[in-house]
């Protein structure tokens, strides 16, 4: 790799872009190079330098004024003689309902529903982990690892797989706090996307069918089993994060029982 | 239309008026030029609102920032030809070209470049990018939309981009 495209990686690195195995392959890298070490703290001395010297811009209040009252007069509603304006408008509501998704401050007024708030921590966490140095305590695709690291931290032992032979390499552990509880996190790879589950052990018992959302182009995933609560979180296309959820859930159902330790059924990966 | 559907599109849009603001800010270097851009971006987007897509990834913003940026290169091409800095020349901002004569691209004058005044400097294309990354928080695949580039262009453009911001804060510093 020449040096130019090695910068343009650690830029990646550390915009939280890089995809999951080329993270880890930098991250071991760079903890043995003082080198691409210093050129890393000079992107972040840059980072910081930017946030503090580059403003962003208000809007002069007038300029709203201008912007409100030109679309008041551009708007159909002075012009009933146009055409096509029910399909436009149509196509708006839907707008409307999407931005629901897109838009933060509606997020909090909408708030209704705890699930919502827990997808957002969810969202949330997925993100944070995607940072540099936040994805995992404990890096290892080995679930002998994985699995005992979680010892003494939570006051369960989470299921740990490896579903390398499917083409979704563990990639290790964290600890995380969402909905107000420590819970486990496993961060598994696929290709160029990495893929976190968060689970804690469930309330109380009946099985949930799976619930799929999108936020901010990250796909979630929730379900139950009668011991715990499953969120998986991605950037991966919905069909393959459904292919994992239930790989996850076949595993689950084998393990029969909660903290179980077992390889998934061998197979063939897969198609993509 | 009823005035409360305006009201709806008013509710996706004006909420981003200052990342639209700020890009056209950054685009046109001029605070008037900037407003006018962002207005006549505002009335694009109520025009094309049906092309809006806010499934799979689309943000309400994304779509209106590559609205306001794409106003504001309609504009620089009507109004001003030079207005959004040095045209953009592939040939001229090559790396190759870059490495051979790192003074002339970072060092113009023998003069320290202020970081925001390094930022200026940049032609548009990577203005850009440091713009949507590192001052409005766009995935790459956001600026990708946005720019209409895919996310390997992005993804060097900011690389080169912040080598030559980096350049000109440490000669900053020196100063």
């Amino acid at each position: 790799m020449s040096h130019r495209d090695f910068e343009a990686q650690l830029d990646a690195y550390l915009d939280g872009e890089l995809a999951a195995l080329d993270t880890r392959e930098l991250e071991t890298h760079l903890a043995q190079c003082p080198a691409c070490a210093q050129f890393r703290d000079g992107r972040l001395a840059l980072r910081a330098a930017i946030k503090a010297r580059v403003p962003t811009f208000q809007a002069p209040d007038a300029l709203r004024g201008r912007v409100q009252a030109a679309l008041r007069s551009a708007s159909p509603a002075r012009d009933p003689g146009r055409i096509g304006a029910p399909a436009v408008w149509r196509a708006l509501a839907l707008a409307a309902s999407l931005a629901v998704v897109a838009l933060g401050s509606w997020q909090l007024a909408l708030r209704r529903a705890t699930g919502e708030t827990l997808a957002d921590d969810v969202l949330t966490s997925h993100i944070r982990s995607l940072m540099p140095g936040h994805l995992t305590d404990v890096p290892s695709s080995d679930q002998h690892t994985v699995k005992p690291w979680f010892n003494g931290k939570l006051d369960f032992s989470p299921p740990v797989y490896d579903f390398a032979g499917r083409g979704y390499p563990l990639i290790g552990g964290r600890l995380d706090y969402v909905g107000g509880r420590s819970v486990a996190a496993l961060v598994y790879g696929r290709r160029q996307h990495l893929i976190n589950v968060l689970l804690w052990p469930a309330a109380r018992g009946p099985t949930a069918a799976s619930e799929t959302q999108t936020r901010q182009g990250y796909h979630l995933l929730s379900w139950a089993t009668p011991e715990y609560v499953y969120w998986a979180v991605s950037d991966l296309g919905l069909a393959e994060l459904r292919d994992f959820a239930h790989l996850l859930q076949q595993a689950d159902s084998a393990a029969g029982r909660s903290g179980a330790l077992k390889t998934a059924p061998a197979g063939p990966p897969p198609s993509s | 239309m009823e005035s409360n559907e305006l009201e709806r599109f008013e509710a996706i849009v004006l909420p981003h008026l200052d990342a639209a603001y700020t890009l056209a800010r950054y685009l046109t270097r001029n605070d008037h030029d900037a407003e006018d851009v962002v207005q006549d971006a505002y009335l694009r987007a109520l025009k094309y609102v049906g092309g809006f897509r806010g499934e799979e990834g689309g943000s309400a913003r994304a779509w209106l920032l590559a609205i306001v940026r794409n106003t504001a290169y309609t504009w620089r091409r009507r109004h001003r030809t030079d207005a959004l800095g040095t045209p953009f020349d592939e040939e001229l901002h090559s790396d190759a070209i870059a490495d051979e004569h790192p003074e002339a691209s970072l060092l113009n004058g023998a003069v320290a470049e202020s970081l925001g005044r390094a930022l200026d400097r940049l032609p548009p294309e990577f203005r850009e990018v440091v713009v949507l990354r590192e001052l409005q928080g766009l995935s790459y695949n956001e600026i990708s939309d946005v720019a209409g580039v895919p996310v390997g262009t992005v993804m060097s453009r900011l690389s080169r981009a912040r080598r030559r911001l980096q350049d000109a804060l440490c000669a900053d510093e020196e100063h």
